[in-house]
């Protein structure tokens, strides 16, 4: 019973922290800024990803990067923090005029609609065409 | 035997009051220090992390107790007895903790504690639910043979984990040499919960930083470089049950695919290894970087 209600305690002071949390406005609303900013943001995700080409969603929650190698790498916002995928044959797109949907394959990392207005054509075409062979991406090591 | 009390529920308030503390601090200096869903996860992972150390904690504990019956030395409970067994047990833990970093077995339990982008007190709870499962104490218990009392092995590990506490936080910088030279700190802990490359897999100590110092593993926070934290390929979700249970459901999906040969190394190789070398350890993105940066220099 004394088991019981300390895990009772533990779940209500769980939710009121979280919600002293959102309450506090904890967090915040980061986007990317510029290209240098999603060159940063490249490399802290995919150490040695040199990208020669950068599209950045219109509201900054997201960017499609591609390397030398052809390989195409999504950032996208995740909180306050960034996480990102290399897009590889498994991954799905889906143009629809400036919009383009990515899926990485992934359920749980979901799927990102970037507005990348007049460039969303040939990102698009991109992705079709993307063939990279095997990945290094099946990491989750610290 | 004398009546011992739990240390950790003591702790807890204790816990609750300094969460709110940072907090406090991070709503007038960097409110992006938290965010409410990456807490919530978090939190729930130390709450059913309790949950399931009470339903296999008995077990573990009457594994020690066989132990502590088939003893190599009569200990006892003399007073010298407490602080080498708190350094012994840090000594121990300081394997348990490597290991679970460098065997995929045991880090598929170990990652829980990682996966968060964040870096504060909350981070401190999120604690596994699967170390019954991945034979994570093994490493502890063995000093019940030598002839510490299994009670004292509990009592002393939960000071170690209390103490681990609050060395989770950006709040605090640096302390002096002394101290940082001997103890865990908060500048320590920084650095092995990092992603940098030049941070992977670095820092291990529980209590005592001495320990890396010793076997190799110390590296200094550097004060130039920004810190990321979390883990190599970011999860990207708060969903709770993927985060305690992701690395075991990749293990499983390699087991499944891989060549009869190779599958034994996807359990006791480190984290990245492939038969294919097709992913990355962390020791192959470390000397990719290092190469980075000696090209740069040249």
């Amino acid at each position: 019973m004394a088991e019981l209600l300390q895990l009772a305690g533990s779940i209500v002071s769980i939710l009121f922290i979280a919600w002293l949390a959102r309450f506090w406005r904890l967090g915040g609303d980061v986007r990317i800024h510029s290209e240098a900013h999603a060159r940063d943001l490249a490399e802290e995700t995919l150490c040695g990803f040199n990208p020669v080409d950068i599209a950045i969603d219109k509201a900054g929650i997201a960017a499609l990067l591609r390397d030398d190698q052809g390989r195409h790498l999504l950032i996208r916002r995740h909180g306050v923090q960034w996480a990102g995928r290399l897009l590889d044959r498994h991954s799905e797109s889906r143009l629809d005029q400036n919009f383009l949907t990515i899926g990485t394959g992934e359920k749980t990392f979901g799927t990102i609609t970037l507005n990348l207005g007049e460039q969303a054509p040939s990102w698009a075409s991109g992705l079709r065409h993307l063939n990279n062979g095997p990945h290094k991406t099946g990491n989750t090591h610290a | 035997m004398p009546e011992l009390f739990r240390p950790v529920d003591y702790a807890v308030p204790a816990f609750i009051i300094l969460i709110i503390a940072e907090m406090l601090w991070a709503r007038s200096r960097a409110p992006e220090k938290y965010e409410p869903r990456d807490t919530l996860t978090s939190l729930a992972l130390g709450t059913g992390s309790t949950v399931a150390g009470a339903l296999t904690g008995a077990l573990v504990f009457s594994l020690a107790m066989w132990m502590y019956e088939n003893r190599l030395f009569d200990i006892g409970w003399v007073w010298w007895a407490w602080p080498l067994c708190f350094v012994l047990d840090d000594l121990a833990y300081y394997w348990a903790h490597r290991t679970g970093h460098r065997v995929r077995w045991f880090w598929a339990s170990h990652v829980n504690h990682h996966s968060s982008q964040h870096y504060n007190l909350s981070t401190a709870l999120r604690q596994t639910w699967t170390g019954f499962l991945a034979v994570s104490f093994i490493f502890r218990i063995p000093l019940a043979l030598i002839g510490f009392h299994p009670a004292m092995l509990l009592f002393v590990g939960a000071f170690n984990l209390i103490y681990q506490f609050w060395i989770h936080t950006e709040a605090i910088g640096k302390f002096p040499r002394w101290f940082e030279y001997v103890m865990n700190t908060p500048s320590h802990h920084r650095v092995h919960h990092a992603t940098n490359p030049r941070y992977l897999d670095r820092n291990y100590a529980g209590v005592f930083i001495i320990w890396d110092r010793m076997f190799g593993t110390f590296t200094e926070e550097v004060d130039s470089e920004k810190i990321r934290y979390g883990i190599v390929r970011q999860l990207g979700t708060f969903n709770l049950l993927w985060s305690v249970f992701h690395e075991w459901v990749g293990i499983f999906k390699d087991l499944w695919s891989a060549p009869w040969r190779h599958k034994l190394s996807y359990l006791v190789r480190e984290p990245g290894w492939s038969h294919d070398g097709s992913r990355e350890t962390s020791d192959m993105i470390r000397a990719r970087w290092l190469e980075a940066q000696e090209a740069k220099a040249d």
